[in-house]
């Protein structure tokens, strides 16, 4: 442009001078030409002379001059073109660059957007698979997320969550909840055990997490909840398992030692008698010796009430000796072993036990239940661990006779008891009329620690150690059947020659 | 020793109970005290040993129509012992006496053992050992006899 001005500016001059040189410059209205010249501006300039035509030599300067400056100009531009041509060309791939630069840029970022997209899913399908039921709540208890396993439990979805008290949603744990403020201000976590929930007649148990978010000043929190019932379950079946096998061989240890001074003093009280009979020739024979007579030995023993004490003495004696083989009674398992029994022989010998039964005693009277044995003649001994077998029946008549205690349905409580054989099976009823069951409740019959008595009350491992002993000692099944107020019959299958 | 013998003036077919020889195992010795009163009482013919080792010396020359033995020994086990003590005398009747629930295992029943021939401590009554005693020297002598 500079160059341009100068150019312009240049011609004019020259321009100038040339008409000073031939004419008296004065510049007249009237007929004049008009030459057009350079390329940005018009420039209206009369060259008159006196005649009012232009002279030759002057003509050809300016003709020169401004050919010269066309010239020039045209250099000038030429490269000034040249020179921004360039200019606007790097400036283009530079443009083209940043376009480049910027799509590449766009991508990314759409790619980040993607990979997010994909974290937030694989975070929530992590989330919403995991077990626990979690949420993430705000200081006031508010929530903000929660998973699938949340929305599960509470019967709230994560929507509708969104924002409510979690104590509105989850009551039964609001005493755990009231420490969510303190673990968001100490950024420490708190783990509540075995929190009980009782739902009807199931206990559960459940563990509670209270965390601070893992985030500066988020002041927020995340709840972590897990069923651990079944956890909890085994934990109690092997503590009692242990207790059982520890009791069981205590008692059994006891019951050994105690056995021998016990059959000493029952044995001996009955030589004792023998001994002043004079039905054994012996005793005749040692009296004559000592020269008394045996007749008046036991008449001073009878004045004296020395045989109601030596009878006595072994009364006491089998007393003991029955709670003993109570006691053995729970510690039997170590040395059963499989024999061939008739069933009729051991269930009538379990009807005796469970007559005799103390606990038994204790919470009903079984004599009073009518008892019918429907025992099939033709039914060959049965391979079976008896002692086991024997405490699965009697496991089961406890459960019929509780079961009938309980009710006062109007009706004679009668138990019967069937044996009959079935596709190569012996197959046992234990037949109730009692109050019987619910179909859940029958469903879960067998699972341990399942008790339909109240907290304290049994432990709830009876059928599942009946189950136990059937299916996996004795390769058998074990079924109740039951109609709520109609009774309910246990059917027992082992298989005649043992383990198939 | 004669199972029955016509000078004795025994009525046939009931035998004399001096004739039966019984062999007494346990380690506590009022028990052997006291079972052996009760049979001595009754006029078996008793022989005792505390324990199973002892016994398996002695019982090739007393050769016991029973043979009474405690479960639980200090040393072999009763099981053991009768296992034994068959090879030495396999005509003698073995008897278990045991403060366990027990049911003979399989090498006490391929001898002839049965359920019967298991006594629960403690004993409450006497005769039913005596008439076991009884009923295997009465199978032994119609063996013998036959």
């Amino acid at each position: 442009m500079r160059f341009i001005r100068l150019t312009i500016i240049f011609s004019i001059l020259i321009t100038v001078l040339a008409s000073y040189g031939h004419g008296d410059g004065s510049v007249v209205d009237g007929n004049h030409t008009i030459v057009r010249l350079g390329l940005e501006q018009d420039m209206p300039l009369a060259f008159i002379n006196k005649n009012g035509n232009p002279s030759g030599i002057m003509a050809a300067a300016i003709f020169f001059a401004i050919l010269l400056t066309f010239i020039t100009t045209t250099l000038v531009l030429r490269v000034t073109v040249r020179r921004r041509t360039v200019e606007l060309e790097q400036e283009i791939e530079v443009h083209k660059q940043t376009a480049k630069s910027l799509e590449k840029s766009e991508k990314e970022l759409r790619n980040i957007l993607v990979v997010n997209e994909d974290l937030k899913k694989s975070l929530s399908g992590i989330l919403d698979t995991l077990p626990s039921i979690i949420a993430r709540i705000d200081r006031d208890g508010r929530v903000d997320l929660v998973n699938r396993r949340f929305e599960q439990f509470s019967g709230v979805s994560a929507a509708a969550a969104r924002g409510m008290l979690l104590e509105s949603l989850i009551p039964h744990f609001t005493p755990q909840l009231q420490q969510v403020s303190e673990v968001i201000d100490r950024r420490t976590p708190v783990s509540c055990e075995r929190i009980q929930q009782r739902s009807g007649k199931e206990l559960s148990f459940f563990s509670l997490q209270i965390y601070p978010l893992n985030e500066e000043e988020s002041g927020m929190a995340v709840i972590r909840i897990d069923d651990i019932t079944e956890h909890v379950r085994i934990e109690e079946m092997i503590y009692r398992t242990e207790k059982m096998t520890m009791i069981g061989g205590l008692a059994a240890g006891m019951a050994h030692e105690i056995n021998n001074p016990l059959g000493a003093i029952m044995q001996h009280s009955q030589n004792i008698e023998r001994r002043v009979s004079p039905s054994i020739s012996a005793n005749v024979k040692a009296a004559e010796e000592v020269g008394v007579s045996l007749n008046l030995v036991r008449a001073y023993m009878e004045k004296r009430e020395i045989f109601q004490f030596i009878s006595h003495i072994r009364t006491a004696g089998e007393r003991a000796s029955t709670i003993i083989s109570n006691m053995l009674h729970y510690s039997r398992r170590s040395e059963s072993r499989t024999e061939t029994a008739r069933l009729s022989d051991v269930l009538n010998r379990v009807l005796e036990l469970a007559a005799t039964d103390y606990d038994m005693k204790k919470s009903y009277d079984f004599r009073r239940i009518e008892l019918v044995r429907d025992f099939a003649a033709d039914m060959p001994p049965v391979n079976m661990t008896v002692l086991e077998m024997e405490q699965v029946f009697l496991i089961i008549l406890k459960n019929s006779a509780q079961a009938m205690t309980g009710a006062g349905h109007g009706r004679t409580p009668c138990i019967t008891l069937r044996t009959r054989t079935d596709n190569g099976m012996a197959a046992i009823d234990i037949e109730d009329n009692g109050p019987g069951m619910d179909e859940a409740t029958r469903l879960r019959i067998f699972e341990p620690f399942f008790s339909t008595r109240e907290v304290g009350e049994g432990s709830g491992l009876g059928l599942s150690v009946a189950y136990a002993i059937v299916t996996k000692g004795h390769h058998g099944t074990i079924e109740a059947w039951s109609q709520q107020g109609d009774g309910c019959r246990f059917t027992i299958r082992i298989p005649m020659y043992g383990r198939a | 020793m004669p199972l029955y013998d016509q000078d004795s003036n025994v009525w046939e077919g009931v035998m004399n109970e001096s004739d039966i020889s019984v062999l007494l195992v346990d380690d506590d010795e009022i028990i052997l005290e006291c079972i052996g009163a009760y049979l001595e009482d009754e006029g078996f013919t008793m022989h005792y040993s505390d324990s199973g080792e002892a016994a398996l010396k002695s019982i090739a020359a007393i050769n016991p129509v029973v043979c009474i033995t405690d479960m639980r020994l200090s040393g072999m086990n009763g099981e053991a012992f009768i296992c034994k003590a068959h090879a030495i005398c396999p005509n003698t009747g073995y008897l278990l006496h045991t403060g366990m629930a027990y049911s003979p295992s399989n090498e006490l029943l391929s001898i002839g053992m049965t359920a019967a021939d298991v006594f629960q401590k403690p004993m409450h009554e006497f005769s039913t050992l005596t008439d076991r005693i009884k009923a295997i020297a009465r199978a032994g002598r119609m063996c013998n006899g036959t």
